[in-house]
């Protein structure tokens, strides 16, 4: 009987072992990322050439990802010059795109932005970018509001 | 017109089912089996109306404005009657009292059909109350119609669909057999034998369901996998594991009068099963590929099909609970053999279950969202899979009752199978492809064993061993096409050389890009050769895009070298450069022909019977 | 009876290398690894299978931060702190429910198979 009882209780400690294992493997996962990627502000100007100055930025700002190809920034493209009219600062995010078509974009359509940076997709990596256009409200480096999807007005009402 | 004729239809069955239960229908028509078949025909009505509003593209309803367009060709007018929702739930209509008529040439049993002409009656209803197919929207000329959606317009799409509805309706039968012969406790194996052939009839074509289901997105996704573990593919595969189950289980009833009790609910779960699978793609509730837009109301109705049937199978459980002894048979036995086989699938069956709905259940109780795909499954499901493999080798040969017999062979086929695994490991070196040749191998020897033993070769016989045999090839297959496929990614410049060395020594030239218009499409393609020196293999992958959505989709082209293939789609097509994505699928076709001989395997035991 | 007790020791032998090589078993190769990251902006697609413009840019991205040295676990645990769970077709261990159904199932049907063996020995 005793002898019977070895090979199952050494299969349950293998067995138990290799769960704790497989367990362990991933460590704790936090929630998505809240604060605004440092990457925003080791990016040059693309007009410019020079780094975000942080503090010039002030307490509250907007982050918004923009491409020359895609039809929903364009939609959006009013609301953005209105909120640079009020004052808000937009950093601008230019996600993928081609640098000639993205200048004529620019000159076509207006610049509501406070600074531009070009983008290979690594700033949009780190802010979990799911598509263009998408822009983040950042207050005190905390991301306060993420819009997926092109602006509507009732989205920046309470910052007008 | 029509829109009026398959609401009187609807109407018209629905009444006479009425006056049919309160046995007002007798003085009127004296033949019990008459009344049934005439009801069962005008359940068959609206669908057939559906398909001829298609083909003529009557435009005055809204189904047809939304599904098909002026200029598809008329193949796909007439699949695009069950392209959608409100079809779909029809032609499940349809099914069931299809189903009901040949049914009736067998059994005629009048409490029976009055249950499936019951549950027919449930989904009538349901079209009816929230997915009419015949809305009326009045005539306009200018209509050309929205048109059914690209990926949808292929051969085995019209096939597909039609094949799976026949599978998990035909568990309708062994449904109603179970609840009668519980309601009645009338356990004759005579009941039992018609019950085994109705799941095996079902198991055909759920079979075949999946596979054409599979193979579909295999050569029209163009994603190169074959099985995605989507919530449609998993909800599928739960009836076809518990009809599995079930005709091993209804052996047992039959051979030696034991796991009744289990048998007939398996039979209820069965259908229930298919049924739920039906509401969860249908409710929208699990994004999936499959899943059509609708409202919450649809939902509410499936769920209360649902929880009636439920409430059915627990109220005939109680019922006869007591009526049953326990069962008790010998370790060493068939019997105790395929009740661990029944044990093995119902898990498996309730592990993809369980995978299924957890999305659902995080989003609601933990309010995470996770997605549960392959990684999960393949970790769950094999883990259950493997022990049942090797039991599959040995356990057809066990004899009812008791096994007396030594089974001297055991442990030699054991160790010759860990050999040729090693061996394996030792020339592929993949793991997982010497473990699924240490799990099949007994199951080949011993199959080669059995052909030269002096057990009775009949249909029957061969129809089990052809069965298991193929599962065997088809896990093989699976694992060697799953390790040994790869990708190349080939990028053809305007002004480079029209030539790419592949990996396998062979050269990928690149030919000429057509560009020619079709009636509701444009199609842009590619002829590409793979060349070793002395052959040339073409492939000629494509996008279309079609009319009027302006949808683009990627047509797969293969090229069969032997049992393995080629696939190659178009990933991007500009003015100065081509991508196409080419993939090695190695012993891909082994893969479809055992599915088809699985296929045919429980064809020929049903044909023996008849 | 020797037969019985053999297959069941082959069993459970057989049934620990399985389960130890299931749980050992890691992502080498990234075109693997990108089967298990689901593209949100498709229909239950992974990103090796899409085209969007996100699964290109996370393929790349992935690709990018595999040749700088980090390991397909390391690039997973950030992945799903950026997107979320939902980024992954592998779910999380600590679901527990999720990941030991399987094996408590495993588990009963050992105890099954015992305890039949062990009224059949009795008898």
């Amino acid at each position: 009987m005793k002898k019977n009882l070895i090979i199952p209780v050494m299969g349950v400690v293998v067995l138990a072992v290799c769960v704790l294992f497989y367990l362990n493997q991933t460590t704790d996962r936090n929630n998505k990322q809240e604060e605004i990627s440092n990457l925003v502000f080791e990016t040059p100007d693309f007009y410019d050439n020079e780094f975000i100055d942080e503090k010039a930025m002030g307490e509250f700002y907007v982050v918004n990802f923009f491409a020359s190809w895609c039809k929903p920034c364009l939609a959006e493209h009013p609301l953005l010059m209105e909120m640079k009219k009020q004052g808000i600062k937009i950093i601008g995010v230019n996600f993928r795109d081609d640098e000639e078509n993205f200048k004529e974009w620019i000159k076509e359509h207006g610049n509501p932005f406070e600074h531009i940076l070009r983008d290979d997709g690594t700033i949009a990596y780190e802010m979990g970018l799911i598509g263009v256009p998408e822009t983040y409200f950042i207050k005190n480096k905390i991301i306060q509001k993420k819009i997926q999807g092109p602006l509507f007005y009732e989205d920046i009402e309470q910052y007008l | 017109m029509i829109s009026l004729f398959g609401n009187g239809i609807i109407y018209v069955s629905l009444i006479l089912t009425v006056l049919f239960y309160v046995k007002l229908l007798k003085k009127l028509i004296p033949s019990e089996v008459l009344t049934l078949r005439i009801i069962y025909f005008i359940n068959l009505l609206p669908f057939i109306l559906l398909i001829y509003a298609f083909s003529i593209s009557d435009f005055t309803l809204l189904n047809v404005i939304e599904n098909s367009y002026i200029d598809d060709p008329l193949f796909y007018k007439v699949t695009s009657a069950w392209g959608s929702h409100e079809g779909s739930i029809l032609l499940w209509v349809f099914l069931i009292n299809l189903f009901g008529i040949f049914f009736l040439n067998k059994n005629r049993i009048v409490e029976i059909h009055k249950n499936i002409i019951f549950i027919s009656t449930l989904f009538l209803l349901y079209v009816m109350i929230s997915s009419n197919p015949f809305t009326y929207i009045g005539a306009n000329e200018e209509i050309l119609g929205l048109g059914l959606n690209p990926i949808l317009q292929h051969f085995l799409f019209v096939i597909h669909p039609p094949t799976l509805f026949l599978g998990y309706i035909g568990l309708v039968i062994p449904f109603v057999l179970s609840a009668h012969m519980l309601i009645k406790q009338d356990f004759s194996e005579k009941l039992f034998e018609e019950m085994l052939i109705w799941s095996k009839i079902s198991w055909f074509f759920l079979t075949a369901g999946i596979v054409l289901g599979s193979y579909w997105a295999y050569s029209e996704l163009g994603w190169g996998g074959w099985w995605f573990w989507d919530p449609v593919e998993n909800i599928s595969l739960i009836p076809w594991l518990l009809n599995t189950a079930l005709i091993h289980s209804l052996k047992v009833s039959i051979k030696s009068n034991q796991l009744k009790l289990w048998s007939l609910n398996l039979g209820l779960y069965c259908f229930i099963a298919s049924v739920f699978g039906t509401f969860l793609v249908r409710s929208n509730l699990i994004v999936s590929v499959h899943s059509f837009a609708t409202d919450p109301l649809r939902g509410l109705f499936l769920i209360i099909i649902i929880g009636y049937l439920l409430a059915i199978t627990v109220r005939l459980n109680i019922k006869s609970i007591s009526n049953f002894n326990e069962d008790s048979f010998n370790l060493f036995s068939k019997e105790s053999f395929l009740l661990l086989n029944n044990i093995f699938f119902i898990c498996s069956a309730l592990v993809v279950f369980i995978g299924t709905v957890y999305p659902l259940f995080s989003e609601m109780i933990l309010e995470t969202s996770v997605s549960v795909g392959a990684p999960y499954y393949n970790f769950a499901f094999n883990l259950l899979l493997a022990p049942l493999i090797l039991f599959m080798a040995f356990a057809p040969q066990i004899s009812w009752g008791k096994h007396e017999r030594k089974d001297k062979q055991l442990p030699y086929i054991l160790v010759l199978s860990l050999v040729i695994s090693l061996l394996s490991f030792y020339f592929f070196e993949n793991f997982y492809f010497a473990l699924s040749i240490f799990i099949t191998g007994p199951l080949f020897i011993k199959s080669i064993l059995v052909l030269n033993t002096n057990v009775k070769k009949n249909l029957n016989f061969y129809s089990q061993w052809l069965a298991h045999l193929s599962i065997g090839i088809f896990i093989i297959a699976a694992v060697y096409t799953e390790q040994f496929d790869y990708e190349e990614n080939l990028l053809f410049e305007k002004n480079s050389s029209n030539e790419i060395a592949l990996q396998n020594n062979k050269i990928a030239i690149i030919k000429n890009v057509k560009d020619e218009n079709f009636q509701n499409y444009q199609r842009i393609s590619v002829d590409l050769l793979i060349s070793d020196g002395q052959q040339n293999r073409q492939l000629s992958p494509s996008k279309n895009i079609y009319q009027p959505s302006g949808q683009v989709t990627n047509e797969v082209n293969t090229t069969n070298v032997l049992l393995s293939q080629y696939y190659a789609t178009i990933s991007t097509i500009e003015s100065d450069q081509v991508g196409i994505n080419l993939v090695y699928k190695p012993f891909i076709n082994l893969l479809w022909l055992s599915s088809i001989m699985l296929i045919f395997s429980i064809f020929l035991s049903i044909v023996k019977r008849k | 009876m020797k037969i019985s007790s053999n297959i069941y020791k082959l069993i459970i032998i057989f049934i620990t290398i399985h389960v130890s090589a299931i749980s050992f078993a890691g992502v080498n190769e990234l075109s693997d690894y990108f089967k298990t990251i689901r593209c949100l902006v498709c229909e239950g697609q992974s990103i090796q299978e899409s085209d969007t413009e996100f699964a290109i840019n996370l393929k790349e991205q992935i690709q990018k931060k595999y040749n700088s040295g980090m390991t397909v676990n390391e690039i997973d645990v950030e992945l799903v702190k950026i997107y979320g769970e939902e980024i992954s077709f592998n779910p999380q261990k600590n679901h527990y429910l999720l990941w030991g159904t399987p094996l408590i199932i495993l588990f009963i049907i050992f105890i099954f198979i015992r305890n039949k063996i062990k009224f059949f020995k009795k008898t």
